[in-house]
C-alpha cells in the first residue's frame, strides 16, 4: 500500500510540473497564435466593455459562456464590419424579429473598439474551430447561403419556413425581375415609404449579387 | 474538520467572522448582478473588490482549520488531510480567476485554473473527504475500510485531471498538442470516480448488515455518488474526445452534463451533509417520518433527469443542425423550443422539490421540543 501510495504521490508531482511546463510553452506559443501583438488600445477597450455589458452572459466566445446567443469567435469574419457597426448601434434595425439582443445605445467610439476587439478575435488561430459544416449548406446555391446568414428568413418565408412578418419570397422570381430584387436589397424604401425591411446596402457587391441571383431563380 | 479530530473549532470568533463578511459578499455580488455590476468573466463575475474579500475569507478560514488541525495534529487521519489539501487547493486557484488580462486565449486559460481545477481538482479532494466523513459516520463500517482507497482516488484525481485541463484548451489559441494531452488524461478522469462509486457501493452493501441510523443522508450519499459517475464520468466522457468536442463544444450538450455533474457530484452531497449532520445539531432521531423526505428525494431526482435528458436532446438536435448542416444559430434555437419547454416544466418541478427539501430540513433543524426528550439526556451539538 505504502508503494503504491508513493508511485501516485510521484507521478502526480510528475505530472503537476509537466502542466507547468506546458503551461510555459502554451504561454510563449499563445503570443503568436493569437497575434498578441496586434493588441491595441482599442483592442483592450473593446474587450473591457465586452466585460462591462457582460456579453458572455449569453453570447459564448471562443465557445465558452452563455449559450443563449450566437458564439462570437468568427462574427468579424461572417458579418462583416459594416453589419456589425450597424448591428451593435441598433440590433432590431438589422434583425427586427425573434430573440433580439437589447440595443445597449452604445457610443460610436464604443461601437469602434468592439468592432476592433472582434476583428482581433476572429483571427486567433483555434485549431479549426468552429468547424465547416458538413452538411446541405456546402451544396446549396450561395444565394441561400447568405438569405440565411443576413437572417432574412427571420421575417420572409420560402417554401414554408421562414418568418411571416414580411411577404413571403416562394415565388418572387415570377413577380419581381433581378433589378427590382437588387433595388430592394439596396434601398427598400425605393418601392415602399414606410417599409420596415433594413436596408442591406452595406453587404459586397458580389453577395448582394448572389442573393438577387438566387431569388430571381425562385419561380 | 472538528469532529474528524474530535476536538474544537479554533476559534468560534473567527469562524463566525468569517461566515458574516462571506455572507455579505456574495449577498452583494447577487444583489450587485441585478445592477450590472460584474466582472464580466462567465462564473467567476464579482468584482475584483468583492473577489478581494473572498481571499480574505478564504485565508481566516484556512489560518482557522489549519490551526485546529496542528494543535491536534496527533489525531490526523486521512479524511482531515485530504480535506486540508483539498481547501488549500481551492484557495490558491482562485487567485488565478482575479486579474483583468488583455488577451482573451490568456484570460481563458488561467479562467480555467479556477474552472477546471477547482471541479476536477479542489473540490473532488473536498468531497472524497467528506463522502469519507460521512460513510464513518452514517454507516458504522470501520474507518480502516472507508479510507483505504483515499489516498490512491485523490491520487488519480490530480494525475488525471491537472493535464486533463487539457481539454479545455483544445479550441481557445492554445497550442495544437493540447488535443492530444487533454484528450488521454481527460479520457482518464474517470477512473478515480468509478473508485469512488465502487468504494461507496461496498461501504453501502457492508452497511446493510449493521443498524442503519440515518437512511436519509446514505440515500443521497448513494445516489451522489452514482449521479457523480454519470454526470461526470459518463456524460463527461461522451465528448472528452477532441474528434467529438470539435462538434459538441459550446452547445447545449454541455449544459446537460454540467447539470448532471455537478447535480450528483457536489449537490447531492451537500444535502447528503445537510442530512448526516441536521439531527445531531437538532437532537431529533434521524429515521423519524420520512414521507416528505423521499417526496424531495424523488421530485429533486426526477426533475433533474428530465432537465438533463431534455437538454442532451437539444444539444444533439443542435449539434447536427447548426454545427454539422450549417443552419444559422438562432434560426436552430426555434427547433430546440420544444426541449427547453421540456426543460422548463423540469425545472418548474425541481424547484417544488427544493421547497419541500427546505421544508424537511427546517423540520430536521428545530430542536427537539423538551418534552418530547424528557429522561433522555440531550445530545451537546458536536459540530
Amino acid at each position: 500500500m505504502h508503494a503504491t501510495r508513493l508511485t501516485l504521490v510521484t507521478a502526480t508531482l510528475i505530472s503537476a510540473v509537466i502542466f507547468l511546463g506546458m503551461t510555459i510553452d502554451s504561454l510563449r506559443q499563445m503570443r503568436t497564435r493569437t497575434h498578441a501583438d496586434q493588441i491595441s488600445q482599442e483592442v483592450i477597450a473593446g474587450k473591457r466593455l465586452w466585460q462591462h455589458y457582460d456579453c458572455n452572459d449569453c453570447h459564448t466566445i471562443l465557445g465558452i459562456g452563455g449559450y443563449y446567443a450566437p458564439d462570437v469567435t468568427k462574427s468579424y469574419s461572417i458579418r462583416g464590419e459594416a453589419w456589425l457597426r450597424q448591428f451593435l448601434k441598433d440590433p432590431a434595425r438589422i434583425y427586427p424579429a425573434g430573440r433580439q439582443m437589447p440595443n445597449f445605445h452604445l457610443e460610436d467610439s464604443q461601437v469602434g473598439a468592439l468592432v476592433v476587439y472582434l476583428r482581433w478575435v476572429s483571427e486567433i488561430d483555434t485549431n479549426g474551430w468552429p468547424p465547416d459544416p458538413q452538411g446541405m449548406a456546402r451544396q446549396e446555391p450561395v444565394g441561400h447561403r447568405i438569405f440565411l446568414a443576413q437572417h432574412c428568413n427571420t421575417c420572409h418565408a420560402i417554401g414554408g419556413t421562414g418568418g411571416t412578418l414580411a411577404p413571403d419570397l416562394t415565388h418572387i422570381g415570377s413577380q419581381k425581375d433581378k433589378d427590382w430584387i437588387l433595388a430592394q436589397i439596396n434601398n427598400p424604401r425605393s418601392h415602399k415609404l414606410d417599409s420596415i425591411m433594413p436596408s442591406f446596402a452595406q453587404l459586397p457587391e458580389t453577395d448582394k449579387q448572389g442573393l438577387a441571383d438566387y431569388l430571381v431563380s425562385l419561380k | 474538520m472538528a469532529d474528524e479530530l474530535d476536538t474544537d473549532i479554533y476559534s468560534v470568533r473567527l469562524a463566525r467572522f468569517q461566515l458574516w463578511i462571506l455572507l455579505t459578499a456574495g449577498v452583494t455580488a447577487i444583489v450587485g448582478y441585478l445592477f450590472h455590476w460584474s466582472f464580466g468573466m462567465p462564473f467567476l463575475e464579482q468584482p475584483i473588490i468583492i473577489k478581494l474579500v473572498i481571499v480574505i475569507a478564504a485565508l481566516i478560514f484556512l489560518y482557522n482549520i489549519a490551526m485546529t488541525m496542528f494543535t491536534n495534529h496527533h489525531t490526523l487521519t486521512r479524511t482531515t488531510a485530504t480535506l486540508m489539501g483539498g481547501m488549500v487547493m481551492l484557495s490558491v486557484m482562485f487567485l488565478f480567476g482575479i486579474p483583468f488580462v488583455p488577451n482573451l486565449s490568456t484570460q481563458y486559460y488561467w479562467w480555467w485554473w479556477v474552472i477546471h481545477l477547482w471541479v476536477e481538482g479542489a473540490w473532488e479532494l473536498i468531497a472524497a473527504s467528506l463522502v469519507a466523513w460521512s460513510l464513518i459516520k452514517l454507516t458504522g463500517v470501520s474507518r480502516k475500510t472507508v479510507e483505504g482507497w483515499v489516498f490512491a482516488e485523490v491520487a488519480l484525481v490530480l494525475l488525471t485531471g491537472i493535464i486533463g485541463t487539457g481539454h479545455h484548451y483544445y479550441w481557445i489559441g492554445t497550442p495544437h498538442y493540447w488535443l492530444v494531452w487533454g484528450a488521454i488524461f481527460s479520457a482518464a478522469e474517470p477512473i478515480p470516480i468509478v473508485m469512488m462509486l465502487v468504494d461507496a457501493v461496498r461501504d453501502l452493501l457492508k452497511a446493510r448488515t449493521l443498524p442503519i441510523v440515518n437512511t436519509l443522508g446514505l440515500a443521497w450519499l448513494g445516489a451522489s455518488a452514482f449521479v457523480h459517475f454519470m454526470g461526470a464520468g459518463v456524460w463527461g466522457f461522451g465528448q472528452t474526445l477532441p474528434q467529438i468536442n470539435r462538434w459538441t463544444h459550446g452547445t447545449q450538450i454541455t449544459a446537460s452534463h454540467g447539470h448532471f455533474a455537478f447535480w450528483g457530484a457536489y449537490g447531492m452531497l451537500a444535502i447528503a451533509l445537510m442530512y448526516a449532520i441536521l439531527p445531531e445539531i437538532s437532537g431529533r432521531k434521524p429515521n423519524g417520518k420520512q414521507a416528505l423526505s423521499f417526496a424531495a428525494f424523488m421530485s429533486l431526482n426526477f426533475s433533474m433527469i428530465f432537465m438533463v435528458m431534455a437538454l442532451l436532446i437539444a444539444g444533439i438536435v443542435q449539434v447536427y443542425l447548426q454545427r454539422v448542416m450549417g443552419m444559422d444559430f438562432l434560426e436552430v434555437q426555434s427547433h430546440l423550443r420544444i426541449w427547453f419547454e421540456v426543460r422548463l416544466v423540469a425545472g418548474c418541478l425541481f424547484t417544488v422539490g427544493c421547497g419541500l427539501l427546505l421544508w424537511d430540513l427546517f423540520r430536521l433543524a428545530a430542536r427537539q421540543p423538551a418534552a418530547a426528550v424528557a429522561g433522555e439526556p440531550v445530545p451537546v451539538p458536536a459540530i
